[in-house]
């Protein structure tokens, strides 16, 4: 099997496993405030660390491009609704950047 | 046609599914863009439909392949995902409590499709929840999540080379579209993700740190920091203050 395959597999098991665990051994009611505080606040910060540096990253030759398109992601979706709409915006900017800069 | 069928089962499973029509389209839409990032950062179209299916997982799955394709050890991604997928097992606790399932196959079952969506329906739907409701609402959205990513693996294979380098990019954009409405309603998601993305790069680029590990410690961190600073004070301080008073 190869590396992909694996990685897929043990997410899907360890997903399954955060979500099966609590309907068996449901003795934590009270789950203390610092607890849910961390869980609330993490997928906000996995959202910063998860765009920067990776959009710099992913266009070595032209970082530019990348911090345009998410420019155009953010602009989009400030004044939308929905993820579509960001993600078409920021591919055409990239697009863009890309073939003429 | 069993359109006259009274069951409970029928009626429940049908209701279930109508309380899923708008987390299907959701799912599917964000889904067709995970199909197109998927094959653009190397999976075959097989993985990326079997990622959806057997993950039904949304940020977290967008997480993975970004780190597949900047080349990160299957430790990183998986530590990685687990973090990012932790509010799960409080979704699922309390979910647990909610429906009071006593079979175990209802439990197996219900357990793989909590997603944030199907839990804030289920939570918010008022008296008993039923397996067989529950059977429709995450069935169908389950659904949704795996055709999405066909539709979008799909139309992935007839773009051109110059688009699908464009794409690569569209990733950071749909972070930034999870992100921004967080932002618009306070200034705490502002610090938080920015001093995770400033710890980020700092560790990436001066500690020469693999993308993996810099974002798993980044989260950790400036969560547990974030989580110790930002309390949500004001009837905390103003209880403390009271205790102070009477000493």
């Amino acid at each position: 099997m190869n590396k992909i395959m694996i990685i897929i597999i043990a997410c899907a098991a360890a997903n399954y496993l955060l979500r099966v665990i609590p309907f068996f051994f449901s003795g934590g009611d009270n789950i203390p405030p610092y607890l849910k505080r961390f869980l609330d606040y993490m997928p906000v910060v996995a959202l910063g660390a998860l765009i920067f540096p990776g959009i710099i990253t992913s266009f070595p030759q032209n970082p530019a491009a990348g911090i345009a398109g998410v420019a155009a992601a953010a602009m989009a979706a400030w004044f939308f609704e929905g993820l579509i709409l960001p993600v078409f915006a920021s591919i055409g900017v990239t697009w863009f950047m890309l073939q003429y800069f | 046609m069993q359109s006259r069928s009274r069951s409970p089962f029928f009626n429940d499973s049908a209701e279930g599914v109508k309380s899923a029509v708008p987390i299907f389209l959701g799912y599917f839409t964000t889904s067709v863009a995970f199909g197109l990032l998927a094959v653009s950062a190397g999976l075959t179209p097989f993985e990326a439909v079997f990622f959806s299916m057997s993950n039904l997982t949304g940020a977290a799955q967008f997480m993975a392949i970004n780190l597949i394709s900047a080349g990160a050890a299957a430790g990183e991604i998986i530590v990685s995902v687990a973090l990012l997928n932790l509010r799960y097992f409080i979704m699922s606790a309390s979910l647990a409590r909610k429906l009071g399932f006593k079979k175990a196959y209802r439990k197996l079952l219900t357990a793989f499709g909590v997603t944030d969506e199907v839990f804030s329906v289920a939570s918010l739907k008022p008296g008993r929840v039923s397996g067989s409701f529950m059977l429709g609402l995450q069935g169908f959205s389950w659904l949704g999540w795996a055709a999405g990513t066909l539709a979008g693996v799909t139309a992935g294979s007839f773009l051109p080379r110059s688009l699908q380098d464009a794409m690569s990019g569209a990733l950071f954009a749909l972070f930034t579209a999870l992100l921004v409405p967080e932002i618009k309603k306070s200034l705490r998601p502002v610090i938080l993700a920015g001093a995770a993305a400033g710890l980020n790069t700092l560790l990436y680029y001066k500690f020469q740190i693999s993308a993996g590990w810099s974002i798993v410690i980044s989260m950790i961190s400036v969560t547990a920091i974030g989580a110790a600073i930002f309390t949500e004070s004001e009837e905390q301080a103003s209880m403390e203050s009271v205790e102070g008073e009477n000493e």
